[in-house]
């Protein structure tokens, strides 16, 4: 079946291109020099790297106007979850897999990615920072899937060096958690609120500051070696335990970000999440919001330097 | 009877577990652990359609176990199975 999306010969109008180095990776974005998000992508500045024809970048997201977008034909659509007021939608088009987030009703972004997601065509057409960033997170979950690098949904907090990431459901209490450690822990500071970056370097698990931090603004372009993962509860009285590898690795499952589409994908994903879970201490947390479960966690987790 | 698309069998930290993995389970926010037993039955119900004859059979074949003991066993496990919603008829 002739297929009507060209990977090689995507059109942008008055292009202006931009790479950012996110945890270690090149990410390219090239969208028309006229379009008003530039002006509201300060989130990203502190990751700009000079751009160079010898960055590989790891996918180029083409950001095209209506005119050039080519919806392609044949949609079929695989998957829909809604949560609270944002909707994501995915499925695939001509063949290419296609993906689109809602925000109160209305479609931010479209996108269409090749095989191998090193080149992605997107469609802002609301609240565009909101789709830009969206499209850009659920690219880079999907292009470093099968490179020991997982987006977590965390909020994460470094003390001496070592970071800690505290999981949990949205309101469960992450950012309350990471910020009664700033407030009790001289030297403490915050990478990330929300959405972080792991990966497995070396043999050791490093957390990275990235462009997308929830509604806290915290963009920093820095490397930690982690200390511990915490999966939060709420609950009326304050418990920690270590999880077991297994247990760790269940309850860990639904903070990684990305969909896990296809073989390649979730196999990907779960070889880093299986060494996530058997080299690095996980605690669960039952908690209140207050400094006696930060004393509490910080006692049980804190890494002991030899 | 057939396994339902989307479960995979991995190794998790040691353990064999079924977990959802594809489109059609997404929202299968659970992991399943298995014993020696259990895995060599998923692996058989893998192969394509089956019954619970055809699972007793392949179990006594491969473990020296009584016929009897076998069809409890097969007939626990598939019932969990269908409550989970990895099996369908």
């Amino acid at each position: 079946m002739a297929t009507i999306i060209d990977f090689n010969q995507i059109k942008v109008n008055n292009p202006r291109v931009e790479d950012f180095c996110i945890a270690g990776f090149v990410v390219r974005l090239v969208m028309n020099e006229e379009t008003k998000v530039w002006n509201q992508l300060d989130q990203y500045k502190p990751f700009v790297i000079a751009h160079s024809p010898e960055n590989k970048p790891l996918f180029t997201m083409s950001v095209v106007e209506k005119e050039n977008w080519s919806k392609g034909e044949n949609y079929v659509e695989e998957y829909r979850q809604k949560e609270q007021n944002m909707e994501i939608a995915a499925g695939y088009v001509d063949g290419y897999r296609c993906y689109m987030f809602v925000l109160d009703g209305y479609a931010t972004c479209r996108v269409i990615a090749n095989k191998d997601f090193s080149q992605v065509i997107v469609l802002l057409t609301n609240y565009e920072l909101y789709g830009l960033n969206n499209a850009m997170m659920l690219t880079y979950a999907f292009a470093t899937a099968s490179r020991q690098t997982v987006l977590f949904h965390s909020s994460v907090t470094v003390l001496d060096d070592y970071a800690y990431m505290f999981l949990g459901k949205s309101g469960t209490g992450k950012s309350t958690h990471s910020q009664l450690w700033l407030k009790n822990f001289q030297g403490a500071h915050l990478l990330n609120d929300d959405n972080p970056v792991m990966r497995v370097e070396d043999g050791r698990g490093y957390v990275y500051g990235t462009p997308w931090s929830g509604k806290t603004p915290c963009y920093r372009n820095l490397r930690y070696p982690i200390g511990a993962l915490v999966q939060l509860k709420q609950a009326p009285y304050n418990k920690i335990t270590r999880l077991t590898p297994l247990k760790a690795y269940s309850y860990m499952l639904p903070s990684i970000s990305g969909i896990r589409w296809d073989k390649t994908l979730s196999e990907g994903i779960h070889e880093t999440e299986n060494w996530i879970a058997s080299n690095l201490p996980v605690f669960y947390l039952e908690c209140l919001p207050d400094d006696d479960a930060a004393r509490l966690s910080h006692s049980e987790i804190v890494v002991k330097e030899k | 009877m057939r396994q339902k698309k989307g479960f995979v069998l991995r190794n998790v930290c040691g353990d064999n577990v079924i977990v959802g993995e594809g489109l059609e389970q997404i929202n299968f926010n659970k992991l399943l652990t298995l014993n020696d037993t259990a895995t060599f039955l998923w692996n058989e119900t893998g192969k394509g359609e089956f019954t619970i004859e055809s699972l007793v059979e392949a179990l006594t074949e491969q473990y020296d176990v009584d016929p009897d003991v076998a069809t409890t066993d097969v007939k626990r496990t598939l019932d969990r199975w269908l409550e989970l919603g990895l099996i369908e008829n």
